[in-house]
């Protein structure tokens, strides 16, 4: 059934349009991002909360079970590791205190340079992500 | 073969057939005037009557999206609905059909909103008539029974492989009680044979996708497909009706010719209203008028050719519809009817009739009225009324 055929007509599709499995990993979704998360892992506590949220399994273990890099090709920059990261609430928290004003969410608290500083996940323009991270 | 002569309504006749195929997955959503099809059935399988894995969900778009991803796992699904449960489901039947999983659906015909109404007509099932299922009407609870269990037949054969929709006229058959004759179930079990898909999602043996991305470059073809397997199911539908003729002794075909051979006049109609006509052609050839029933058992896939044979020799013909396509041309019926004739190369006069919508009593009488209009139909006319307050 999971033959990969050379599609040429109609009368080539499986019965139902059944193909092999796997494919997605032929299919970078990576280049939908318009943010890059950027892992900083001198601040992360290895919790695996943003492992567990993110959508597209982008997120790597090392064989240790500690948090890995991202895998650029599949992550679509959606943001939500960063919103979830336990870091970024105790790092906010910590700059309400001395900045009641402060509104950023987790997508843009990267300008604050406290956050940058303290933070394990920023989200960071795609020419920032490039020119600072080497990240394509 | 021994029969069982019982008396049953529609809904039940149907739930013991689902009894007798005995699915390995239901799930279902009750809506009247089908409840009574999944709650009998429900009843079943908490006596053990059935190995059926019966999965209660909070709505028909969820019951037949579990039905989906069950059949995709193999196992032999089915469901039953009515009118807007039908409807909310509508997006999932274009889905099932591409995937081509043999679903089965107890269908009970019921007008959809608005207004809001629970009485018969055909305005659901007509609503999917494009989704790709194969749309097989019954008359009564016999057919209903028989219909059913043909169904799973026709659905699983592996050039169809298409999911099945038979339906009963909501009340009218569905809480009528009638005469069945019903099987043995090791017989209906025979019949029906073990259900070989064509793929299995679960096999982790053999890892699939199903349901993938598929844009401009092979869409269409995936209808193409989908186009063939109907062709197919055309083919296929008389030889199962005729191998369960030979088990069972009930012959059945696409269509039912009552008397039409030498009919000056024809009507064509689906469902319950065939009975009633039947009692119509009967006292018009009594009064020497020479008249014709067409019943369309199959609407989809269109038996055009098998129609056009029967209807073709007619000097005028009338097209019953218990919906309304508002086009304000003809009913959805009449329109395919039509077409089927131009086809052919036969120019004949069709009348087009709307009637029976939201439950409206169709009479003997009406009927014979529409057959004396024919007398002295000239041309096809646009679509009229029948049993409205004018």
């Amino acid at each position: 059934m999971t033959k990969k055929p050379e599609i040429k007509t109609w009368k080539d599709l499986n019965v139902g349009g059944v193909i092999e499995s796997g494919t997605s990993e032929h299919f970078k979704t990576g280049d939908w991002r318009v943010k890059v998360p950027i892992w900083q892992s001198k601040n992360c506590i290895h919790c695996m909360t943003c492992w567990a949220f993110c959508p597209d399994n982008a997120i790597k273990v090392q064989p240790d079970g500690k948090r890995g890099e991202y895998d650029y090709d599949f992550c679509k920059g959606c943001g939500i590791c960063a919103e979830e990261c336990p870091i970024t609430a105790k790092v906010m928290n910590e700059i309400k205190k001395s900045d009641p004003n402060f509104k950023l969410t987790a997508w843009d608290a990267a300008e604050n340079p406290v956050f940058r500083e303290k933070a394990a996940i920023l989200m960071v323009s795609i020419k920032e992500a490039k020119e600072k991270f080497n990240i394509k | 073969m021994e029969k069982t002569i019982v008396a049953r309504t529609g809904n039940e006749a149907m739930a013991e057939a689902m009894r007798q195929i005995n699915p390995d997955v239901c799930a279902a959503y009750p809506i009247t005037p089908a409840t009574e099809i999944m709650q009998i059935f429900s009843s079943f399988v908490a006596d053990g009557l059935v190995k059926t894995n019966l999965i209660t969900v909070e709505s028909e778009h969820s019951a037949i999206s579990a039905c989906m991803g069950s059949a995709a796992s193999g196992a032999r699904t089915m469901t039953a609905t009515s009118s807007q449960g039908l409807a909310l489901m509508h997006e999932i039947l274009y889905i099932t059909s591409a995937l081509r999983l043999p679903i089965v659906l107890a269908e009970v015909n019921r007008a959809l909103s608005g207004p809001i109404n629970i009485h018969c007509d055909h305005s659901d099932t007509m609503g999917e008539r494009d989704s790709g299922w194969i749309q097989i009407y019954a008359e009564n609870a016999q057919e209903a029974y028989d219909l059913l269990i043909n169904a799973v037949r026709i659905a699983e054969h592996k050039d169809v492989s298409l999911p099945a929709m038979v339906s009963t006229d909501g009340f009218i058959i569905s809480h009528g009680m009638e005469r069945l004759e019903m099987y043995p179930d090791n017989e209906v079990q025979k019949f029906i044979g073990d259900y070989k898909p064509h793929y299995n999602l679960l096999n982790l043996d053999n890892p699939i996708t199903v349901g993938s991305l598929v844009l401009t470059d092979y869409y269409i073809e995936h209808k193409r497909a989908q186009h063939e397997a109907m062709k197919n199911a055309k083919k296929i539908i008389p030889e199962i009706f005729s191998e369960f003729e030979k088990t069972f002794g009930k012959k059945y075909d696409l269509v039912e010719n009552y008397k039409c051979d030498d009919a000056d006049f024809i009507l064509v109609c689906l469902g319950s209203t065939a009975g009633t006509a039947k009692v119509a052609v009967e006292e018009l050839r009594q009064e020497g008028i020479k008249a014709g029933l067409l019943k369309i058992r199959v609407f989809r896939p269109f038996p055009a050719e098998q129609i056009v044979k029967v209807i073709s020799k007619a000097k005028a013909i009338a097209v019953m519809d218990r919906a309304e396509s508002l086009s304000t041309q003809a009913g959805p019926v009449a329109t395919e009817v039509k077409a089927a004739l131009y086809d052919a190369g036969k120019i004949l006069p069709v009348q087009s009739y709307i009637y029976g919508l939201g439950g409206r009593e169709i009479y003997v009488d009406q009927i014979k009225q529409i057959y004396k209009n024919l007398s002295n139909a000239k041309t096809s006319e646009p679509v009229k009324y029948i049993g409205v307050k004018e």
